[in-house]
């Protein structure tokens, strides 16, 4: 089986948000209530005059150790054989238990309105079709095809980088242990399988 | 680091946070007022039929609060969740609270040709068990209450809540409104008895007040160390007028004032009895402003 990780390279993010806008066409999350499984963090940091803009992707980090599955009593949220951690629509009561053990604001409620909303804009093909708590699958649903999620093929600086982690020929596996990558909110101990590489 | 408000549990959670530490403290104090008192069973059934009232409202607030409440039923899925247990304590409460109820509502002419429907073997069984029943009671009634702080305290990037104190806090707190509620309902009891329990109950009230003084001292100085979120949090508290007036003065430091008034100057009279509603009065409003502010001044602290 294989352990689903991510490394975001923070030197090349250019903040176009493209891979907003592909989750978005990917997985129909409700933009028009601006909620997204996918960010990007604009910050600034420093004071002036020595101040620099930092650009920070996010998602679900896909914890090992996970906070919002110990948090959901009905066990909507389960992780798969590859380390993925995702939701049953059908199991989910929207206790709003996981939105708030989240550490890393990945979760947002796809509420009755937004159900509504995206039935009018995708008609028949819509993939939620009920109210729960929604948040980022890596794209299993493409990543089962052999394709890599959609924020990640559409990054046009290749800053997100996908693979199995426990691939040593992977570029990700590489990249996550080559000390240069780290996690987020490590203190924590929720073993993100998402790094960062600092700008 | 970035500080965010939580915007995901807002004033019915607060109410079903409220609500069922009342209901659970409610029905704890009144079986042990039972079991080591003793108590007029028309008092004692109202106290409890209450409690119930309480925590049945308080479950339609967090049913109303969800995405899918005809669901819910799943909820007894995952051990490792507090919620798991919430629901578990709470059906513990709803079943000792009818068994304990039950024989004591006898006692109501127009209830007693109903509970008479009940087969005579159940009635004498429940009559039996009936102090069993209140102790059991009493222990769901306290996990309720103390369910209620551990719920949000599973939030590991709100550091506010995510501390041994708030479960404490909350479940003090919980008996806080739970003995005030109960002293407000033995104001209005006709029984010459009553006032004895009265005393008790306002001695009970005042010393919980001063337990939850003392945690409220640790988990704001918890709070106040670091500049963590729970800095953050403390700050939006102490900015907060009608925390600071309605919690802190008139739902704690007021209360207490009258019923030491009450326990040392007025001896327990009647005569002080239009003070202990009022202080019951403020220690319920009071019990509810905390649980709303402590969930509003919720702040996660994100590592971007």
């Amino acid at each position: 089986m294989a352990r689903y990780g991510m490394v975001m390279d923070m030197r090349t993010c250019v903040g176009c948000q493209a891979c907003m806008a592909a989750c978005t066409a990917e997985n129909q999350t409700p933009f028009w209530n601006g909620k997204f499984r996918t960010h990007v963090e604009d910050k600034a940091q420093g004071t002036f005059p020595d101040v620099r803009r930092v650009l920070l992707p996010r998602l679900c980090m896909h914890c090992e150790n996970t906070p919002c599955l110990s948090a959901c009593p009905t066990g909507a949220t389960f992780m798969t054989e590859d380390g993925i951690v995702k939701v049953n629509y059908d199991r989910c009561i929207g206790c709003y238990a996981c939105c708030i053990a989240c550490p890393y604001d990945a979760r947002y409620a796809y509420d009755r309105e937004d159900v509504k909303k995206e039935e009018e804009l995708y008609g028949k093909f819509t993939s939620h079709q009920q109210p729960h708590v929604d948040k980022c699958t890596f794209c299993d649903h493409r990543v089962s095809e052999g394709r890599e999620p959609a924020c990640v093929s559409t990054c046009p600086t290749n800053t997100r980088i996908f693979g199995d982690l426990d691939d040593p020929n992977s570029e990700v596996h590489k990249l996550a242990t080559s000390g240069k990558a780290q996690a987020l909110n490590q203190s924590l101990g929720t073993s993100p399988k998402v790094y960062y590489i600092p700008s | 680091m970035t500080f965010v408000h939580q915007e995901v549990w807002h004033w019915q959670i607060a109410t079903y946070l409220f609500l069922g530490g009342l209901g659970g403290a409610t029905f704890a104090i009144s079986a042990l007022i039972h079991l080591f008192e003793g108590c007029d069973r028309k008092m004692l059934s109202v106290a409890v039929m209450s409690s119930i009232g309480f925590l049945v409202l308080g479950t339609i607030f967090l049913l109303a609060d969800m995405l899918q409440p005809l669901k819910a039923i799943y909820a007894l899925t995952n051990p490792r969740s507090w919620i798991f247990w919430g629901v578990i304590f709470i059906n513990f409460y709803f079943v000792s609270a009818i068994a304990y109820v039950i024989p004591l509502l006898e006692v109501w002419p127009k209830i007693n040709p109903y509970i008479q429907k009940i087969p005579r073997g159940i009635l004498d069984l429940l009559e039996r068990f009936n102090k069993l029943a209140a102790l059991t009671g009493s222990a769901a009634g306290f996990l309720v209450a103390i369910y209620t702080g551990l719920l949000i305290s599973a939030a590991p990037a709100i550091s506010f809540w995510n501390t041994p104190a708030l479960p404490l806090l909350f479940v003090i707190s919980g008996f806080s409104t739970g003995a005030a509620f109960l002293l407000l309902l033995s104001t209005f009891s006709k029984n010459e008895e009553s006032w004895k329990i009265i005393a008790k109950l306002e001695e009970l009230d005042a010393m919980l007040i001063v337990t939850e003084l003392i945690i409220l001292g640790a988990y704001f100085n918890f709070a106040l160390f670091l500049p963590t979120g729970a800095r953050e949090s403390a700050q939006v508290l102490f900015h907060s007028p009608l925390f600071i007036i309605g919690f802190f003065i008139f739902g704690l430091i007021v209360p207490l004032a009258l019923e030491t008034y009450g326990i040392f100057f007025a001896k327990h009279t009647k005569k002080s009895g239009h003070l202990l509603v009022l202080a019951s009065v403020m220690v319920l409003v009071g019990g509810y402003l905390l649980r709303y502010y402590v969930l509003k001044a919720g702040l996660f602290q994100f590592p971007w």
